[in-house]
């Protein structure tokens, strides 16, 4: 029993160390050895990885939320929008694009939890609702720093400090602000799930809505708190986009919810429910980043990477099925 | 339509079964001749189910001899059962919901799985079979469409689409109102004059009276005695159920209880499950059982009183005042707490024994919504020592424990809210005997401690063991209150199956 559990608790790490040593050993003359490989993997995993956070607390909750990569399209335009178009002070444009990602999460938790819809359902259509207002927003163009003036005239606007500073890097250059506001969502994440009543709460309605029910859990509350949650994490990446991309794109974001599921599924989470955590998300985020960097360091070209990426994904489904199952 | 010579259509000869150490049937014989009901009748857990199942194919590793037309025979699955023309019509339904009546004929069909679907043929054959059974039904309805009397009726259609020698039927009018199981014991009279063999398996005095040529009585695994219904009078089966005949009363008047806890009056559920008017006290310390089988109403009460009931009327007064409870919640948030019969609506399986403990009060554990995990084991465990509960740890999920620490998990949940009403639906269902035990002892102390206790059972040892009163229900209506001095198992169990006293 004791030896089995701990070989459990480690069943998450194993795929990560896999891709860790293929790195080690083939280490592209040495460059897997840099410190600069390892920073870049931290900061290309950032933006999925805040993503993958909202969705830990959505899947533990017992749903899905495929609008996360829309939404984050939708926040980067808005953030531009405001920044850039109308001169807003990063000190509030960011509050208030994540008050708006919470208010469309919300929108999509109320859907999923007072009519009982399916959420792979109300997130599709969020999903493609939102796309359409970051279009609408931008006009189908990228917001940048070459402002379209109301008077037809085109103007350059210098970059905001804020975007500077959110695509800097920090503590003697090592470490990507966005890799810090990552860790940062994660701690919150795990914070909100394992130390606040809201995320027992979390892991019983999605264990058994019934069963939590009955137990007098507030589970309608709870699964509005997990989508608006998840609507918060993708404004917030949104406007990391947006700072590394210095505009807002309405095509950005596209397909991220896939991969912000695949860290969370990666990591152990299960897809139905009630089980995981989000230290699971981070091994799982930090496998597929670094999955990416070592086949694009040994020079595999795309087509090889993405069918290589899709054999991963499942050979890790099959062991943490086998030998992770966490508890059980 | 004739056996071959007299031999019985279906015999069973000797037939033993034990799980583990329990001996669920010992040595029973049992036959039945065509065109001939015969009866099962007995307590839960005196063996009827598995004596179905080792006639339906379901149980393979039996000892003792099945005869099928004088002919010994060992069927290897269900199917085998079937293609020996042994239809057997369980309580569960089996059919799909969202198919309409012909689909589901359809699947009940050998063929391959990948045959062109020959749709108007089996909508044929189940217009016939429905024709067959006066049922006006079209067989292009969606299943969910129908009642679960109709379904049951459909259910019984399809089984009698293929040609059937012996059918097989588990209380079949436990989910049924009066009229529609005035129309099913119909059906039945007419399938025994078509010479079928028939095994009926119910609880109800009524129905047995009306139905059985014989009747069989198992008792702990065993047969007491096979009997022709007409020289049978009810005292006598319902003492052979029971194990002795009129026992009377043995539970003492306790101290007087406390003042009135919770008052009902003029309790009322809509159809489906359709209940009362009922009217009633309880005080506090006091424990009051409800009787009453599958559909009586008496887990519908339960859940009304828990505010998870939907169509309720009702004026309810918890320690003076008015209590109008509209979900678990409140509830919970007034002092009443309900243990759900099924045991996946009371235990979440994935959190932890200590999740699972602390989670309809953790409000209590969490203050302005923090955590307080050191408080949390601090206060389960002893509680758990208390209760007996065993699991590896407190930690372990527990859906890895057995049946019956699950469900201390589940009590354990509820009495932390510290009730002044503890609703329970079943609380031993399909738990074994020394967590029963532990359990009975466990709700004596919460009374004795001034929780008032209102709970359902099937199981008339539990309601003598824990009941101060009994509260009779059949068919959603009210029957009896027994006080304390009258309880007798004989007449308690006659009341339940909706007999009179």
């Amino acid at each position: 029993m004791t030896r089995f559990a701990t070989w459990a608790k480690l069943g998450p790490f194993v795929p990560l160390v896999a891709v860790l040593l293929v790195g080690a050993v083939l280490n592209a003359q040495g460059a897997f050895f840099e410190w600069q490989t390892h920073r870049a993997v931290l900061r290309e995993v950032a933006v999925g990885g805040i993503l993958a956070c909202g969705m830990t607390v959505v899947i533990v909750s017992g749903g899905i939320d495929l609008a996360v990569g829309s939404l984050l399209g939708f926040s980067a335009v808005s953030f531009a929008w405001l920044t850039l178009a109308h001169g807003w002070p990063g000190l509030f444009a960011i509050p208030a694009v994540l008050a708006l990602g919470a208010l469309l999460g919300a929108l999509s938790g109320a859907l999923v939890a007072w009519p009982r819809l399916q959420p792979f359902i109300v997130t599709l259509a969020m999903m493609v609702f939102a796309r359409g207002l970051a279009k609408e927003l931008s006009g189908g163009q990228k917001i940048s720093t070459y402002v379209h003036l109301p008077d037809g005239r085109f103007e350059s606007v210098p970059l905001p400090r804020v975007f500077q500073a959110l695509d800097g890097r920090v503590l003697g250059d090592n470490v990507s602000v966005v890799t810090l506001v990552f860790l940062a969502s994660a701690l919150v994440t795990w914070f909100i799930l394992e130390r606040l009543r809201i995320g027992r709460y979390l892991f019983a309605v999605g264990d058994h809505f019934e069963a939590a029910r009955l137990s007098g859990v507030p589970v309608r509350a709870t699964l509005l708190f997990a989508y608006l949650l998840s609507g918060i994490f993708a404004g917030l990446a949104g406007i990391c986009q947006a700072a590394q991309e210095t505009h807002g794109d309405p095509e950005t974001g596209m397909g991220y919810e896939l991969d912000a599921i695949a860290m969370v599924v990666l990591g152990g989470t299960s897809l139905s429910g009630g089980r995981g955590g989000v230290h699971l998300t981070v091994i799982g985020a930090l496998t597929l980043g670094y999955l990416q960097k070592v086949l694009s360091l040994n020079a595999y070209s795309t087509e090889l990477r993405l069918m290589l990426t899709g054999v991963i994904l499942v050979l890790a489904a099959v062991f943490q099925r086998r030998f992770g199952r966490l508890d059980l | 339509m004739t056996a071959t010579g007299d031999a019985p259509r279906l015999a069973l000869v000797d037939v033993s079964k034990a799980f583990g150490s329990t001996r669920a049937l010992d040595g029973v014989s049992l036959d039945v001749h065509a065109g001939e009901v015969h009866v099962v009748a007995g307590e839960n857990g005196a063996g009827k189910s598995t004596l179905i199942r080792v006639i339906a194919g379901a149980l393979g590793d039996f000892s003792g001899e099945l005869r099928l037309d004088g002919r010994a025979v060992r069927f290897a699955s269900p199917a085998a059962a079937v293609a020996q023309g042994i239809a057997t019509i369980h309580q569960e339904l089996s059919l799909v919901p969202a198919l309409s009546i012909a689909d589901n004929f359809a699947l009940a069909e050998p063929g391959h799985p990948f045959s062109l679907r020959a749709r108007r043929a089996s909508r044929e054959r189940a217009a016939r079979a429905l024709h067959r059974l006066a049922l006006a039904l079209e067989p292009d309805v969606v299943v969910e469409r129908l009642s679960v009397a109709e379904r049951q009726l459909v259910e019984i259609a399809r089984a009698l689409a293929a040609p059937v020698r012996v059918l097989v039927m588990d209380e079949p009018t436990s989910a049924l109102a009066e009229p529609d199981s005035v129309r099913l014991m119909t059906l039945v009279e007419r399938l025994k004059q078509d010479g079928i063999g028939i095994v009926y398996i119910s609880h109800r005095l009524d129905e047995i009276f009306r139905l059985a040529d014989r009747v069989s009585v198992l008792r702990d695994g065993r047969r007491v005695f096979t009997r022709a219904a007409r020289e049978l009078t009810r005292d006598e089966l319902v003492s052979a159920m029971v194990g002795r005949a009129a026992s009377s009363a043995k539970v003492a008047q306790k101290a007087p209880f406390g003042a009135v806890r919770l008052r009902a009056r003029s309790l009322t559920a809509a159809p489906p499950q359709a209940l009362g008017p009922l009217a009633f006290e309880l005080r506090a310390g006091e424990t009051l059982g409800v009787a009453g089988v599958e559909g009586s109403g008496a887990s519908t009460l339960l859940h009304a009183l828990f505010g998870d009931a939907r169509g309720v009327h009702a004026e309810l007064e918890l320690d003076g005042a008015a209590y109008a409870p509209d979900g678990a919640r409140t509830a919970f948030a007034r002092g009443v707490a309900l243990l759900a019969s099924d045991r996946r609506d009371s235990v979440l399986s994935a959190l932890s024994v200590l999740h699972n403990a602390t989670l309809s009060s953790l409000r209590a554990w969490s203050p302005a919504g923090l955590l307080r995990d050191g408080d949390e084991r601090r206060a389960v465990a002893p509680e758990s020592t208390r209760i007996k509960l065993k699991s590896p740890s407190l930690d372990a999920p527990a859906g890895a424990l057995s049946g019956g620490n699950q469900q201390k998990t589940a009590l354990l949940r509820c009495l932390l809210a510290r009730p002044r009403l503890l609703l329970l639906d079943d609380p031993t269902r399909g738990i074994d005997v020394a967590a029963r035990a532990d359990v009975h002892d466990l709700l004596r102390e919460v009374a004795r401690g001034g929780t008032s206790i209102l709970f359902r059972s099937t199981d008339l040892g539990e309601l003598m063991a824990l009941s101060d009163r009994v509260l009779v229900l059949a068919r959603g209506r009210y029957v009896a209150t027994i006080a304390p001095s009258e309880l007798d198992e004989a007449r308690l169990l006659s009341l339940m199956m909706g007999g009179t006293a």
